[in-house]
């Protein structure tokens, strides 16, 4: 069986997920807003997942707009907001977004908006008064993410929150990797959009959310029915709600426990990768981070190689982002970070979940030391390579 | 266990057909597909059928998914860049006419990708390349042409040595083309039909000179002055890049009979032009040669059949050391004409012995 330490793109099905859905696909399947009862259940079925997912994030339900995912979050919150604007032309965000946060930023700056993109510091973490000293009356919007998805770093947001709301800007939070991983409550963040992702939690891909404490301030960008409060129209993908609510509440249920069990797991697989891999370095803050996320720099190898190599032996981890060819890129995060271009090459993302076993943790520890070396040795990383 | 092989796959027919060929073996195949070419630049024509575009990665893909075995896109284009492009553009710049996928077979498909293998804990690397391989009496490997004469590629292949032969598979070596074709329409691989890849992959538009022109800095073009036999100025030339020897069109020249370029003189920039008649040669210098089995260096003179351009006939000719790795070639009758920075592979029969660049004519 292989090993999987990729939740942060997507964690595998929970069981509580797969009886959900295996349960519904005997029933009848309806359109929530049909008036027929069988229509009733389904609404029932929608408003009880909303119920689900607004909880883990304290908030309302009626202010959960479900979505296809975490990038139609993304792209509705920016996009909807800077729409709504008036007369406010900026946007404060920064250099280690995803790239449904980027792509969204760099057309509206073309299509004229001031976007101010923010660069980390060394450690991956984004300096709070760069942030704030750009947030003025010019402001429609500030969005960043509550956990950087390749680094796992967690941002302090109080302070940016306190800004945004002297100046009138929007604060939107992508919790897309945050969300069930650490507590969070959308009134003590103060945050006015926060964007979730089902299948980061065990749901299925294809089903995400957008909470929206006022849905008048923002422009809807995909246009129909009047569904969703009438901020997204379309049939909800009822069969994903429902797998995104269960989800969402066995996340809240174990949110506690899974921290401290991730957190163990990955400072002991830290620590043997240290002890049997010199020169290994951990990218991101030291403290201040997700239990279960460690993006690290093997020194003197291309992390294609040992991405592919660990592939073959069964444990799958992950490297930046992949190109439409479907070749790794080196991450966009690290390079903002200032890595050199061949330590940002040099560097892997592993992340932890629900299904990791401790069994698992020292079992791909000891893979990826013996890996390490063999790479290392039969294929010479030099920085020669890159001119 | 079963022995590992990386298949070099372009999501062409051929590599297709090797790693299913290869599957059926029973080989742990592990399919890698490489992107070595640059993004192309807007502006420039893309085409359908050469290699390393995203849809054809996207075939391979298929192959491997319908074949079950892993498959993996490689990011090689800095190794590529500086060693492939940047030795095509140099030599265009120096007055010869370099040969890439010979660079890349060098440099990239049996160096680059073999120390991959190693790090993948591959036992041998195959390609779709039609060229075989076999043992001789005494145990070493020998190079050989491919079956169908007319998609014979042991051209491109003369660097290989004993270490590398014996880690490498051919699985298309005793097929034919149609053969290979047909093979592919009963695997039902999607691109059975594909037409075949013709242009060098990173200038898919066919325009040499252009690409050159495009990247590299103006100062390093070398213009100059098209001359005939008895030293008359035809007419005046932009860089010496856009010529190679023998060529006849494009020369920008008017004259009663056609002439081709005899010689390029890289630091006068004069292009030396001449009737048909006078731009024969009697053999070359080759440099960087490498022998299949360096054994036969200890031969003072060897007989072979020299191959001075991948789409030539052989012509007959004696080799003699005169270093560790730089040969004179005298052929037994006159030859066409020489094009330095081609690759010159000698034969015997069907037989590669080896071969090296070609640094220059021989001198009369």
């Amino acid at each position: 069986m292989a090993i999987y330490l990729d939740h942060n793109a997507g964690a595998p099905l929970r069981d509580e997920v797969k009886a959900v859905i295996a349960s519904f696909l005997g029933e009848e399947m309806a359109n929530p807003s049909s008036v027929h009862r069988a229509g009733q259940r389904a609404r029932r079925a929608l408003e009880r997942a909303r119920d689900q997912v607004a909880s883990l994030i304290g908030a309302d339900s009626r202010q959960i707009v479900f979505t296809s995912g975490g990038t139609e979050s993304n792209n509705l919150a920016i996009r909807g907001i800077a729409a709504a604007a008036a007369s406010r032309r900026r946007i404060v965000s920064s250099a280690t977004e995803h790239s449904s946060v980027l792509a969204p930023l760099a057309d509206l700056a073309h299509h004229g908006f001031e976007v101010v993109r923010v660069a980390p510091d060394f450690s991956g973490s984004i300096a709070l008064e760069r942030v704030i000293e750009k947030i003025d009356e010019s402001a429609a919007l500030v969005t960043l993410a509550l956990a950087n998805a390749e680094l796992g770093s967690i941002l302090e947001a109080a302070p940016i929150v306190a800004a945004a709301r002297h100046a009138g800007a929007r604060l939107h939070l992508d919790a897309a990797q945050a969300a069930g991983r650490i507590p969070i409550d959308v009134d003590a963040l103060g945050c006015d959009l926060m964007t979730l992702s089902g299948h980061k939690l065990g749901a299925p891909a294809g089903i995400g959310a957008l909470f929206i404490r006022d849905p008048t301030l923002l422009a809807p960008q995909i246009l129909g029915g009047p569904q969703e409060t009438g901020v997204r129209a379309g049939t909800p993908n009822l069969l994903g709600a429902v797998a995104f609510g269960v989800a969402a509440e066995v996340a809240m249920d174990t949110m506690a426990e899974e921290a401290r069990r991730l957190e163990v797991l990955a400072a002991s697989l830290l620590q043997r990768l240290s002890a049997t891999i010199p020169g290994l370095c951990l990218n991101g803050p030291a403290t201040g981070r997700l239990p279960n996320t460690l993006n690290l720099t093997f020194p003197g190898v291309l992390g294609e190689s040992v991405l592919i190599a660990l592939d073959l032996e069964g444990v799958q981890v992950s490297m930046g982002s992949a190109c439409a060819a479907g070749a790794v890129e080196p991450s966009h995060v690290l390079l903002a970070m200032g890595l050199s271009a061949a330590a940002a090459r040099s560097s892997l993302r592993i992340s932890l979940g629900w299904n990791t076993t401790a069994a698992e943790v020292a079992e791909a520890a000891q893979i990826m030391a013996r890996v390490w070396r063999r790479v290392a040795s039969s294929e010479p990383f030099a920085a020669e390579a890159l001119r | 266990m079963s022995a590992r092989v990386l298949v070099a796959m372009s999501g062409g027919v051929d590599s297709s057909v090797a790693a299913a060929i290869l599957r059926e073996q029973g080989y742990d195949v592990v399919g890698v597909a490489m992107r070595l070419a640059p993004e192309p630049k807007a502006g420039v024509a893309r085409r359908r059928g050469t290699c390393c575009s995203h849809d054809d990665f996207e075939d391979a893909r298929r192959v491997a998914e319908r074949l079950d075995f892993p498959f993996y896109v490689m990011d090689l284009r800095a190794d590529f860049a500086s060693r492939v492009i940047g030795n095509f553009v140099s030599e265009y710049l120096a007055a010869r006419t370099p040969n890439p996928c010979v660079m890349c077979n060098r440099e990239i498909k049996f160096d680059r990708l073999w120390e991959r293998a190693r790090a993948l804990e591959a036992d041998c690397v195959a390609t779709g390349h039609y060229a075989r391989i076999a043992r001789g009496a005494d145990g070493s490997y020998r190079l050989l042409r491919a079956r169908d004469p007319s998609k014979d590629q042991s051209y491109f292949l003369f660097m290989l040595g004993q270490e590398q032969l014996a880690r490498t598979l051919f699985p298309l070596g005793d097929m034919t083309k149609s053969e290979v074709r047909a093979r592919a329409r009963a695997l039902g691989l999607k691109n059975a039909d594909k037409p075949e890849s013709q242009e060098i992959c990173f200038v898919p538009d066919g325009d040499y000179a252009g690409f050159v022109t495009r990247n590299v800095n103006s100062s390093r073009i070398r213009p100059g002055a098209i001359i005939d036999a008895n030293g008359n100025w035809l007419g005046a030339h932009a860089g010496v890049h856009q010529f190679t020897v023998g060529q006849r069109r494009g020369l920008g020249i008017a004259a009663g009979e056609p002439l081709y370029v005899r010689a390029i003189d890289r630091d006068s920039g004069d292009v030396l032009v001449a009737r048909r008649s006078e731009i024969s040669s009697s053999g070359l210098i080759a440099e960087r040669v490498s022998l299949v089995d360096p054994g036969i260096a200890n031969e003072r003179e060897i007989r072979a059949e020299a191959k001075i351009r991948y789409r030539h006939a052989p012509l007959a000719a004696t080799l003699e050391f005169v270093s560790i790795d730089r040969a004179e070639v005298r052929f037994d009758s006159p030859g066409p004409a020489v094009t330095p920075g081609q690759a010159c592979v000698f034969y015997r029969g069907d037989e590669v012995l080896g071969g090296g660049f070609i640094q220059r004519a021989m001198e009369y």
